[in-house]
Formats: structure tokens, C-alpha cells, sequence
């Protein structure tokens, strides 16, 4: 680069796997790095890795790692010029990332605008829509009085329709229409209940997705105009929304229709003047993507991504932040291989309850095709007061079945003795024969966990 | 400064500004007086100003204060935040509360400085500072041990 850097001092607003990641592409760049750390993380080792190690606060995530001040103050004091927020806590905080800017500090991130638009789901759904990225088919507006309009929309929808109140929530005010026939009684009813309950009878419909996948498209974008897309990921094991295990690419999705979605949500970007990482999220069911939500900020399951195109991500934020061109272009971005991302987390592997304390025993797996990101050595003491991911197994193979081989042997070789892990939920999953075909929907890890406590 | 200390005082319905214990510390200083309490039992507020005259003996209240239990342990005083710690009163060259400092509980024995703020550290108990653990000027975290009391 032949422009001075804009920073040369990173703050890592973060703990975890995701504090230790985020230093190392500092590092590999020649950055130096300032932890700030909660009291209960001082033991960290991204805290212990750092140019500069500072705690702010007590273990309550609200006094230290959400403490949008004493973040700023911490910059300051330690004399970094750019904050990086890695997940969670701050990273989706629209006003967080325009107060980093006011203090003349580089945030690694998107804009606090594009942060906003995308955090309401009405001015996201409007943008993607008006940027040709598709979204769930529906009535696009409320319902006309009139019911052969409202029948005329649904056969456009396609059956089964899901009637919901505008001023509807939380799974309250909503109807699912399998037939044509049932369509004006439940329209009328939903009416009548959404008057009653919520004060307003507008109703809209939407395409009810019954077994959807959960599949999302990375992108990476520099502030001169290129937008890339990094391949899909599928996300559809998930426990109470929470991702349990991921995979690159989405098993039995033509690579042909990935990249037509992927190209519509480069150029998404490209009209919203997008900077940095973002994902994507859709459902995906039967042929048809329909856009939840975007994802402001690097992803948990990001080293997936990595392993099948040979882009770092997270360097790739600091120099999209530097304000360094991509230097790439998206036909020389490989969809190699598939990769696999198992979650570990120190938590009860039947109840699910977290499962706090020393870390006695520690041993890794390796070999061909195995990546660990971990903060986590022998002797560590997970925590209470945050979430319990202590560690991600990713595997890469030439296939699906050698990336899944290679995470069986890595996950029978991982031995963590001191808390209880996941490690044998995943064991399980591996070997189930309807995640071995691929594709299964969103809702199966719970029927597949229901199952296996069932008597 | 002035106006604002005006209504302070008569009405202490509220804790200071730091900025504004400052000034009042500093007047107490060029008085010759150690220390200032306001206190305000209706609104459970309670302030106290002491700002040790480096020549003046122990206030009396003190030196009557019960002697330390024998074999006691050593109370940390420690940092309720981050910053740059300063061990002297940023407008007098004497120390907060050197080695020897009688202390009472909530008294300021040493500031943060964080740009223009400043955030006092208070000793937990009263008692005598039996060493300062902080260097004058360091970059300390939250929680940081700067010096210990040997409790009354």
C-alpha cells in the first residue's frame, strides 16, 4: 500500500474465540492490538497476546463489553485509531459505530446508516426488495377489502399462504391457509381477532415457508465500488435459533442458482454503498430464497467460508477499513471443497444448561483439512456470565463426505475433561443419516432432539 | 464556578461534579482548613472533602478512631475504573495519602484522569495506608490494586 494506514493500533471490543481471531489478522498485518477485557477475562489469551491490555470493567457484559464510553475512553487512552467490534455485543449498534467515526476513530464495520437500515426489518425487507435480492412472495402492502383481489394475490403467493396482522407479533395474529377454499374465512377471522387483539384489522400475506433451510450468503465489499460474494453457507441445524453446526456450501443447491443469489446480493450492496463483511440470511425452500435478515458484521461460522474460497475475512475487514482496495475479483473467488463448522460449547449435552469451570483437560485435533479457533488452553475456567462457545472444530475435505470424515476423526480425538461439552451432539449428528443425505430444514434438530429424549 | 457553588452548597440535593469537588478542595486548601462534610440525611447524601494539609496534625475525630485489630489483614484499595492513576492532588504537590495517611472510609486517596475527567479512588475502610502499589501516571484497569490500608 502505498497510501499512509489510517491505523496502526487496533482496539479488539471483544472476548472469545472471536477476540483471539480478530488479533491474529492484526497481527499477520502488522497491526498492533489493545485488548480491554472484563475483569472475570483477565486470564484471556488474546489478553495475554496484546500490544496493549487494559480492563474496564467488572465481568457484567453492561459495565465492560457493552459500555459504549468506556470503549471510546479506552481508544483514547491506549492510543488505538480503529475499533474492531467482532460479534455480538456492540458489533450490530448503529449509534456505537457513528460515535467510533465522531471520535475520529475507524470503525471495522459497516456505516452506523447501513447498520440502521438493515437492523429494521421494514427498511431492510425494502431495500433488498427494491435491490432485486428476493424476499418471502406476499401481498407486498396490506390486503384489499376485497376478497376475489385477496384471492387473486394468494394464487400468485401459492398455497399454503400465511395471513398475518400488520399489527400483529410474536406468533400472535397469524393464520396459515393451506387451500383456496379456507382463504375467506380465515382472512375474515384473522381480521375480526387482529381488531380485537391488537386494535387493527390491516392484514398481509406472505407464502408460508413450512420446512425451509436456513442459507446465507457472505459477502465482502471495499469502499471503491467491488462487492463480492463468498459462497453459501447452510445453517440450518439450529436449537432455539441458535446455530449448532454449519456447512459451506449448501448441500444440493445448484452452484448455478448460489451464484445468482449471491450475485444479487453483490449488488445490493453495491447500491447501498455496503462496506466491509455482511451475511445474507435466507430461507430457502423449495427452489425459493426469501431474505430474512442482514448480518452487519463478521459471522461465528465465517472460518467455513474461509476455508472454501482461500479468503481471510477478517484481514480483509481491516483492509477494506485502511480503505485498501479488494484486489479481487469474483471470478477468482474458488468455491473449493466443502467445509464443516461444529460449535463447542461448554454446556450440558441433554439439558443444554451451561456448564461453567476449570478446563482440566485440553487436547486438540488436527491433521489435513482440521482448523480449531479457540481461546480456550488447559487450566482455562469458562465463565458464567457470557456465552458458552469455547471453541468451533472446522473441517475442509475435496467432498461432503471427506469434510465430514475428517470432523469425525477431529471430534473422537478432541478431549476436554473439567466441563461438559456438545462434542457428543455432534458425534450423534455426523452420523445421522438424514444429515448425511443433506438439506435437512430448519425445525429438524428440534423433532431429532424431542426424538431422542423421547422414552 | 462561582454561581454554581452557591447553589451547591445551600442545596445538596445531589453529589458534585468531580470538577466541582475539585474547586472545593482547592478552597479548603488556600483556607487552611483539611476537610469539609455536607450532609443531607433526607436525601441520604452524605459528603465528604479531606484534603490532608501536609503540615497539620490528625483530625481529632480520628485520632480517636478505635485502634487496628490485632493480626488484621491489608484492605486493597482498589480502582472503580480505568485510567491514568495520580497519586497527588493535581493542584498541590502533596500526595493524596502517602505511607502513614490516616484514611476514613470514602476518602479520595488517589484520581484517575481520563482526558478531562476524573474519577476519584476512595479507601473501602478507614484506617492507615500501609504502602501505594500504583505508579504515579501508569495506564491502570478497573480493579487495579493502587496501595493498602491497614484497617482501624
Amino acid at each position: 500500500m502505498s497510501e499512509t494506514p489510517r491505523f496502526s493500533r487496533v482496539l479488539i471490543a471483544n472476548r472469545g474465540e472471536i477476540a483471539l481471531r480478530i488479533q491474529r489478522a492484526c497481527r499477520q498485518l502488522g497491526l498492533e492490538t489493545v485488548a480491554v477485557y472484563s475483569e472475570a477475562d483477565a486470564d484471556s489469551r488474546h489478553v495475554q497476546e496484546a500490544d496493549v491490555a487494559l480492563c474496564i470493567g467488572p465481568a457484567a457484559a453492561a459495565r465492560s463489553y457493552l459500555d459504549a464510553d468506556g470503549l471510546l475512553l479506552a481508544a483514547r487512552l491506549t492510543g488505538a485509531q480503529a475499533i474492531h467490534p467482532g460479534y455480538g455485543f456492540l458489533s450490530e449498534n448503529a449509534d456505537f459505530a457513528d460515535a467510533v467515526e465522531a471520535a475520529g476513530l475507524t470503525f471495522i464495520g459497516p456505516t452506523g446508516a447501513s447498520i440502521r437500515m438493515m437492523g429494521d426489518k421494514i427498511t431492510a425487507k425494502r431495500a433488498m426488495r427494491d435491490a432485486g435480492v428476493p424476499c418471502v412472495p406476499g401481498s407486498d402492502g396490506p390486503l384489499p377489502a376485497d376478497m376475489h383481489a385477496v384471492k387473486t394475490i394468494a394464487l400468485q403467493v401459492g398455497f399454503p399462504v400465511i395471513v398475518k396482522a400488520s399489527g400483529g407479533g410474536g406468533g400472535r395474529g397469524m393464520r396459515v391457509v393451506e387451500r383456496e377454499a379456507d382463504l375467506a374465512q380465515a382472512v375474515a377471522l384473522t381480521a375480526k381477532e387482529a381488531q380485537q387483539a391488537f386494535g387493527n384489522p390491516t392484514l398481509y400475506l406472505e407464502r408460508f415457508m413450512q420446512k425451509p433451510r436456513h442459507v446465507e450468503i457472505q459477502v465482502l465489499c471495499d469502499t471503491h465500488g467491488t462487492a463480492l460474494w463468498l459462497g453459501a453457507r447452510d445453517c440450518s441445524l439450529q436449537r432455539r435459533h441458535q446455530k449448532v453446526l454449519e456447512e459451506a456450501s449448501a448441500p444440493g443447491i445448484a452452484p448455478q442458482t448460489i451464484a445468482e443469489i449471491g450475485e444479487r446480493c453483490a449488488e445490493a450492496c453495491r447500491r447501498i454503498g455496503y462496506r466491509g463483511a455482511g451475511t445474507f440470511e435466507f430461507l430457502y425452500e423449495d427452489g425459493v430464497f426469501a431474505f430474512i435478515e442482514m448480518n452487519t458484521r463478521v459471522q461465528v461460522e465465517h472460518p467455513i467460508t474461509e476455508e472454501t474460497t482461500g479468503i481471510d475475512i477478517v484481514a480483509g475487514q481491516l483492509r477494506i477499513a485502511q480503505g485498501e482496495p479488494l484486489g479481487v475479483a469474483q471470478a477468482d473467488i474458488p468455491l473449493l471443497g466443502h467445509s464443516i463448522e461444529c460449535r463447542l460449547n461448554a454446556e450440558d449435552p441433554f439439558t443444554f444448561m451451561p456448564s461453567p469451570g476449570t478446563i482440566t483437560r485440553w487436547d486438540l485435533p488436527g491433521g489435513p483439512g482440521i482448523r480449531v479457533d479457540t481461546h480456550v488452553v488447559a487450566g482455562y475456567t469458562v465463565q458464567p456470565y457470557y456465552d458458552s462457545l469455547i471453541g468451533k472444530i472446522i473441517s475442509h475435505g475435496a467432498t461432503r463426505a471427506e469434510a465430514i470424515a475428517r470432523m469425525q476423526v477431529a471430534l473422537a480425538e478432541m478431549k476436554v475433561e473439567g466441563v461438559s461439552t456438545n462434542i457428543a451432539l455432534h458425534r450423534d449428528l455426523l452420523a445421522d443419516p438424514d444429515f448425511r443425505r443433506g438439506g435437512v430444514d430448519i425445525h429438524y434438530l428440534e423433532r431429532w432432539l424431542a426424538q431422542r429424549t423421547a422414552p | 464556578m462561582n454561581n454554581r457553588s452557591e447553589q451547591l452548597v445551600p442545596h445538596f440535593d445531589r453529589l458534585p461534579e468531580p470538577d466541582q469537588i475539585t474547586q472545593m478542595a482547592t478552597w479548603l486548601a488556600q483556607a487552611g482548613l483539611d476537610s469539609l462534610e455536607l450532609t443531607n440525611e433526607a436525601a441520604g447524601l452524605k459528603l465528604r472533602i479531606r484534603v490532608g494539609q501536609a503540615d497539620t496534625g490528625l483530625p481529632a475525630a480520628q485520632a480517636a478512631a478505635p485502634q487496628a485489630h490485632a493480626g488484621a489483614g491489608h484492605v486493597a484499595v482498589r480502582t472503580p475504573y480505568f485510567g491514568h492513576l495520580c497519586l497527588t492532588h493535581p493542584l498541590r504537590d502533596a500526595p493524596f495519602a502517602p505511607v502513614g495517611t490516616k484514611v476514613a472510609q470514602g476518602d479520595v486517596v488517589a484520581l484517575l484522569t481520563l482526558d478531562s475527567l476524573q474519577v476519584p479512588v476512595t479507601a473501602p475502610a478507614a484506617g492507615t495506608v500501609v504502602d501505594v502499589v500504583g505508579q504515579p501516571g501508569a495506564l491502570v484497569g478497573y480493579g487495579a490494586t493502587v496501595m493498602h490500608i491497614q484497617p482501624d
